[in-house]
């Protein structure tokens, strides 16, 4: 008991001298934005809020029909006629290029990307239709989600993104399409006129315009917003001032060893405990109050999305600040002098920033740097942000980053904790 | 038989060659002022390091109010306060803040902390400034937090590490008058100077130390008699007289 209200006096003290420090808030707080700004502007170049991305896309279906009937439905006929509230994509069907030609003029650069139906797209549902009328069960579904082909340029994030966005609705409209005719299929008396209804509406591109296929398509463009590079801009420098806020926070610990105050607080009752524990509790509390002002802010003025699942981007959040608490507390009890912390934890903080992704996007980089980023715990909070608040993911999907971001908590307070027990103050 | 509230026995300390303090042994009574006088790295912060249960000693025991500060250093540590030679305040708070800060430290909550605080700033002549950072203080000020602080959680004995260094003769003047006040209240004291004057105004006894080791203790009334005829001879005299005139570190 007395040992919680001595943790908790501990890291009240420390937080306000965080928050009377004028320089720390300066730097750690106002001085992110800066950069944010900065960054914000120069990714999303100019004048990106009030233009529509436009998008390709192309058929190698030589038979024709079904594809063809799709793009005809989803190509863009008449700009004039798009809402101008909502940022739907201008939609262009290459008719004039084959396959090959477009691919190599993404390579080239001199076409940003785009979605390809497969070879073999309309006899693929041809069979699927006879099966049904012959009223066999099929086995399996056409997957096309493996089948749709997304060829981009990786340094277009928005086209990455948004291409990824359309063949993911194409995708899910397809499959939508083949549960109902299924179970159509399995209930009606005479399941075949239901059946030739539906491909009726097929041929005639009729289902696409009928199903909430635009709006759909306009809901997950517009969930991810392709166009607002703010969504990993923020995330990123999160990442980076909170551990370096936090690291300094240790090096701070180093200065209070040798400005004696630590000292003073173990000739009173304060058990050593106590004061790892408040100590981590001061820096933990530190890391909150910047990432809820990173949170509010990013909202407000940078108009961010978290993504469908927020709690995800809150729990990673916590788990960053949790593990940079831990690797200050370590940075603490290994190093002896104030200048040593210091600069130990400034060229940490610089040198793990870029590495694990916080200067620019992991998903744009080659994959060899992907893969090493993987030893920063940075790369796991950037890529469990990325993965929320870039490519909509839910929040199954990043439970190995917050896994991860546990694991290199534990292991940092473990190395702090057994080095404290050893260490006497001389 | 005078009651014994701290005893050092035997203590030893060195850092890697250096002997820091090498055998020193004293005991000081319950509401006495004992001096400790020696030159710079005698060893005066050493031995108070380890009496305050900061510094593990090499060898030898302390007990404070009965508690070995081996065994016991929890119960030891709730009667001690101590006032260090090198200011320990942080500097970006204010002196109420610093003050309370330490007082819940020593146990007390929060009313009790607010209230000794607001004691101890009037103690100090320092209740106007009770808001106001450490770091725009003058020298004499942060000297005289640095003590306010010490006596946060009513300590039974106190550790004054040079309390009075760098601060002039007004300050120095309202510290005694506290320390008189407080030791006519009965509490019990350690109290390290170069200031010879201070230490003969002040201590009952002193001891002398030198090099780590203990080279003569007692009232400075009898130490000036043993060299001479005690009116006519300063603590300054004694103090040269065995410690000799060479230069220290
Ligand atoms: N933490 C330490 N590490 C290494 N040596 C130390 C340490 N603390 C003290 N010493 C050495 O021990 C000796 C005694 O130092 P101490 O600070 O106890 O002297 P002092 O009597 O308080 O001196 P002063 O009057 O200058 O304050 C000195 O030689 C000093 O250099
Ligand atoms: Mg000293």
């Amino acid at each position: 008991m007395k040992n919680l209200t001595h943790i908790w006096f501990i890291a009240l003290k420390d937080l306000k001298l965080f928050v009377t420090d004028k320089t720390a808030m300066f730097f750690f707080v106002a001085f992110p934005f800066l950069f944010i700004l900065l960054f914000n502007t120069m990714m999303s170049g100019i004048g990106a809020e009030d233009e529509r991305i436009t998008l390709h896309v192309l058929t190698r279906d030589d038979s024709g029909t079904y594809s063809q009937m799709l793009l005809e439905a989803y190509e863009t006929t008449e700009e004039s006629k798009l809402d101008p509230d909502d940022h739907s994509p201008i939609i262009i069907w290459l008719k004039d290029i084959d396959y090959a030609t477009a691919k190599q003029q993404v390579e080239d650069k001199t076409l940003s990307g785009f979605v390809a139906f497969p070879k073999g797209f309309s006899a693929d549902i041809e069979t699927f239709k006879n099966e049904i009328l012959a009223g066999e069960k099929p086995l399996h579904f056409i997957n096309l989600d493996s089948q749709l082909e997304v060829i981009v340029d990786p340094d277009n994030t928005d086209q990455q993104i948004a291409l990824n966005g359309v063949a993911n609705i194409i995708a899910t409209q397809m499959n939508a399409m083949q549960a109902t005719m299924k179970s159509t299929a399995l209930l009606a008396d005479d399941p075949t006129d239901a059946i030739n209804t539906f491909f009726q509406q097929l041929n005639t591109g009729q289902w696409a315009k009928d199903l909430p296929s635009v709006n759909y398509q306009t809901t997950i463009v517009g969930d991810v917003e392709a166009g607002n590079p703010a969504n990993y801009v923020i995330p990123g420098y999160l990442v980076m001032f909170t551990f370096f806020a936090a690291l300094q926070g240790g090096a701070q610990i180093v200065q209070q060893r040798q400005n004696n105050t630590l000292e003073r607080m173990l000739t009173s009752s304060v058990s050593k405990e106590a004061i790892l524990g408040g100590t981590f509790l001061g820096i933990f509390l530190r890391g909150l109050l910047q990432i809820t002002i990173f949170w509010t802010l990013g909202s407000l003025v940078f108009n961010i999305d978290l993504g469908i699942a927020p709690a995800a981007v809150i729990i990673i959040s916590v788990l960053m600040v949790l593990m940079s608490s831990a690797c200050a507390l370590m940075l603490a009890t290994l190093i002896k002098t104030e200048r040593a912390a210091d600069g130990i934890a400034t060229l940490t903080a610089l040198l793990l920033a870029p590495l694990g992704g916080c200067w620019w996007p992991l998903f744009i980089t080659p994959k060899w740097m992907q893969f090493i980023a993987k030893i920063t715990p940075h790369a796991w909070a950037n890529n469990g942000f990325n993965k929320l608040m870039v490519f909509g993911a839910d929040f199954s999907s990043v439970v190995p980053e917050m896994i991860a971001l546990l694991c290199f908590a534990i292991g940092f307070g473990t190395i702090a904790v057994l080095r404290f027990r050893t260490s006497s103050i001389q | 038989m005078p009651d014994e509230f701290l005893i050092a026995k035997e203590l030893h300390k060195s850092f890697s060659e250096i002997k820091a303090v090498n055998g020193v042994s004293f005991s000081i009574n319950r509401g006495e002022i004992f001096g400790l006088l020696g030159p710079n790295g005698a060893g005066k912060t050493t031995t108070i390091r380890m009496l305050a249960t900061v510094l593990q000693p090499d060898s030898g025991e302390v007990t404070i109010g009965g508690y070995s500060t081996h065994q016991n250093a929890p119960k030891a540590r709730s009667l001690i306060g101590v006032c260090p030679q090198d200011l320990a305040l942080y500097e970006e708070l204010s002196a109420i803040d610093n003050l309370v800060f330490f007082g819940r430290m020593s146990g007390l909550d929060g009313k009790e902390a607010k209230e000794q605080a607001d004691i101890n700033l009037r103690l100090m002549g320092l209740e106007d400034r009770a808001k106001g950072k450490i770091a725009k203080f003058s020298g004499g000020m942060k000297r005289r937090i640095n003590l306010a602080v010490a006596l946060m959680g009513t300590p039974e004995m106190l550790f004054l590490d040079e309390p009075t260094v760098g601060i002039d003769p007004q300050s120095r003047n309202s510290i005694y008058e506290v320390i008189e006040n407080l030791r006519d209240k009965g509490m019990t004291i350690l109290y390290t100077t170069h200031y010879m004057e201070e230490a003969s105004r002040l201590c009952k006894r002193v001891a002398i130390i030198d090099g780590g080791q203990m080279i003569a203790m007692d009232t400075p009334t009898a130490l000036k008699s043993q060299i001479g005829d005690p009116d006519k001879i300063t603590l300054e005299d004694v103090f040269l007289h065995y410690t000799g005139r060479s230069l220290r570190d």
